[in-house]
């Protein structure tokens, strides 16, 4: 990517970033971006810019159904006269922007690209989304993606970045999409100031500073493979009651289920969220699992994203620190803390014990 | 979904110029041509697809998606070999949703198939060699492609084993057919029950699988070892192979793991850095040895 020189950036008011969103609708675009509803930050499809919840923070559930959705019909089967009849999903071909979502959560999209673009369904979702971004201006407790290789101001996956100044914000594109989302704009948009680009990323650098955690380094992959018997698992998974909130919250777990909703006569074959964590993720038929005990599965997940993945992908983990998973796990276990006490050989006993 | 909905076809909402999209995991229809009890609940079916497309292609070792609508997908090994003309035969046990639903359906009905995935057996590189297959229960299906591959290009191996066990006798796979096996020159079938599973005119071996195959005194030296069956049974068969020095290079068996897509997309199948489904299902047991006890 090639530095876009100072006239592609721009400045914003708080009024111009609602008319824009205003002004997408009016051109027939999908708009997801975060709302409140009923006290939880959301990511929904918004008919007005007035919705929209443009304060610093993650949502509750990460941008990914938007391209793979939580639930996908595959086909439809109906039988006749003794011979089932296939027709493929409606085509969803309206383009859509995802707005306002957080920088890992884009990272994550590019995780799941990795995986799923062979997929024609994601794929056609995946080509016709624009990624709008927002630096963050704060970091909760459990974030981490400066220790996975992001950036509150991270740039990948992301087609434009908006990043908020003391009034208003700065927004520019990163990408041949962000670039033609911004074009018939920019008329109307006053160019940024010397420095205030910098002064954005100053800010997200006193997020970064902000995040207490240590780094993951990618070096660490191997290690982690060969942790694989250690027994160590046994105890730091212990507490995991297997609920797998972690993967549905996750905007990087990619695993999915295949199953009939229907009778004989008619109903389709769909793909599902599924997650690693549930015992009959790997229960063979016979009865037979290769997972049977909670820190076997639980340590899938860990080991899938901080040492198999990474390991065949170039070093990247499958983790971009959105620290959902921590957050929502109702047991208190925390991925980044696992990582590190197994690197480190040592298991604490206590949840609010950890040295990060 | 209404059934009034589905007749009409789904209501294209927001249709635009691309068009409807077709997923990998959509299958082709097959229509059952053959089908028969192998075991009380082992059952082989034969298929043909229902349109006239290009006939179906697969290697020995590959396996298929085979769907009964409304019940859902279930993977069985191409329980034939592709020299043996334009059918697909798979043999299953049936123990759950799927294959209890596929176990009803009678000659004439329409199932869906998609596939071949996985690697396959490497019988090229078993060109001149000795080999034996090893086959424990249901697992016996998934020698038979390679096995009957063997048997169609007899003249480019050497001598051949097949050992076949299962828990009793009324649990036997392929009885109907081993004779045939038996009468290719250079073929040696041994079949064997567990302790307790012989009937009264039983004249096969008694004995655990391993067991078995030990006494059989067969020496290591170029010769290939084919193999699948239970954990359980795999899992002392390498205890004696390792007693006989056998190379892991020169044993052969496929993994199991639960599988949804089977294209490396659904993540299920995975075993450490490997997805059974792309990078198997049929591994060397010195492979084996590199992975994580996952399987
Ligand atoms: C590479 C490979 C090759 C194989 N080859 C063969 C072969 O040649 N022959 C053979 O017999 N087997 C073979 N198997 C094993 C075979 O795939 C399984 O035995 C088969 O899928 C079982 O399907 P089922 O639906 O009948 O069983 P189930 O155990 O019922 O499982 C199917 C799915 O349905 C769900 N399910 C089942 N019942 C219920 C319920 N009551 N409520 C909700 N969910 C339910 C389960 O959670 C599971 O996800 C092979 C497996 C692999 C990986
Ligand atoms: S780690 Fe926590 S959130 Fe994930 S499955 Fe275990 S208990 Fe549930
Ligand atoms: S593993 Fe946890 S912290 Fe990492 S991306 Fe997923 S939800 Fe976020
Ligand atoms: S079966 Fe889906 S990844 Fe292997």
């Amino acid at each position: 990517m090639g530095t876009p020189s100072a006239g592609q950036i721009h400045r914003l008011g708080r009024d111009q970033l609602a008319s824009w969103v205003d002004a997408l609708l009016g051109e027939r675009k999908r708009v997801f971006a975060p709302v409140l509803r009923r006290g939880l930050r959301v990511l929904r499809a918004v008919e007005r810019a007035q919705d929209v919840d443009f304060a610093p923070g993650r949502t509750r559930w990460s941008p990914k159904e938007f391209l793979f959705p939580r639930t996908e019909t595959l086909f439809s089967y109906e039988n006749r006269d003794g011979v089932p009849v296939l027709a493929d999903p409606p085509a969803d071909d309206v383009p859509r922007i995802l707005f306002g979502v957080q920088p890992c959560d884009a990272a994550g999209l590019v995780r799941l690209d990795s995986i799923l673009l062979q997929d024609p369904f994601y794929a056609r979702r995946r080509e016709l989304t624009t990624v709008v971004a927002i630096a963050c201006s704060e970091a909760a407790p459990e974030c981490f993606c400066t220790a996975v290789g992001g950036s509150p101001a991270g740039q990948e996956g992301v087609d434009v970045l908006l990043a908020p100044l003391e009034t208003g914000w700065v927004v520019r594109a990163l990408s041949p999409k962000g670039e033609a989302l911004l074009a018939p704009r920019r008329g109307g948009w006053e160019t940024a100031a010397a420095g205030d680009w910098e002064a954005a990323l100053e800010q997200a650098g006193r997020v970064a500073g902000s995040i207490g955690r240590r780094e993951l380094p990618a070096a660490w992959a191997e290690k982690l493979e060969q942790s694989f018997a250690d027994p160590i698992w046994d105890e730091l998974a212990r507490r995991c009651v297997g609920c797998s909130i972690c993967a549905y919250v996750c905007p990087s777990c990619s695993c999915f289920d295949v199953a009939d909703e229907g009778s004989d006569a008619c109903g389709s074959r769909c793909r599902t969220w599924d997650s690693c964590s549930f015992r009959l993720f790997t229960q063979h038929g016979s009865g037979h699992n290769p997972r049977a005990t909670q820190p076997a599965r639980s340590r899938q997940r860990v080991l899938h994203k901080f040492a198999f993945y990474p390991l065949q992908h170039g070093g990247r983990a499958m983790c971009v620190g959105c620290g959902r998973c921590i957050r929502s796990c109702p047991v208190g276990m925390d991925i980044h803390a696992e990582v590190v006490e197994v690197m480190s050989g040592r298991p604490e006993k206590e949840a609010g014990d950890v040295q990060r | 979904m209404s059934s009034a909905e589905t007749a009409a076809g789904p209501a294209r909402a927001a249709a635009g110029t691309a068009g409807p999209l077709e997923s990998p995991l959509k299958p082709r229809l097959m229509r059952i041509v053959e089908a028969w009890d192998e075991t009380p609940d082992v059952r082989s079916l034969r298929l043909q697809p229902v349109d006239d497309g290009p006939p179906v292609r697969w290697l020995p070792g590959q396996f298929g998606e085979f769907s009964v609508f409304g019940a859902g997908e279930a993977v069985f090994t191409m329980a034939n070999s592709p020299s043996r003309g334009e059918f697909v035969e798979c043999g299953f046990r049936a123990l759950g949703k799927v294959t209890w639903a596929l176990r009803d359906l009678a000659v004439g009905q329409v199932i869906g198939y998609r596939g071949p995935y996985g690697n396959s057996f490497p019988v090229d590189s078993w060109r001149g060699k000795d080999l034996v297959f090893i086959g424990g229960g249901i697992g016996t299906v998934a020698l038979r492609a390679p096995l009957q591959w063997v048997l169609d290009h007899r003249g480019d191996f050497g001598e051949i084993v097949v050992l076949n066990g299962a828990r009793s006798v009324a649990d036997l796979c392929y009885q109907k057919e081993m004779p045939a096996w038996a009468e290719v020159p250079g073929v040696h079938v041994v079949r064997t029950v567990d302790p307790g599973g012989e009937t009264p005119g039983w004249d096969g071996e008694v004995g655990l699988l391993p067991a078995v195959f030990e006494r059989l005194g067969l020496a290591p030296g170029g010769r290939i070892v084919v193999t699948c069956g239970p954990p359980v049974m795999l899992h002392y068969l390498f205890q004696s192979l390792e007693k006989l020095k056998f190379p892991p290079e020169d044993v052969v068996t496929t993994l199991e793991n639960k599988m949804k897509c089977g294209l490396g997309l659904c993540g299920r199948c995975n075993v450490g850095r490997l997805f059974v489904c792309v990078d198997g299902p049929v591994f060397t047991w010195a492979r084996m040895q590199t992975l994580p006890r996952d399987y």
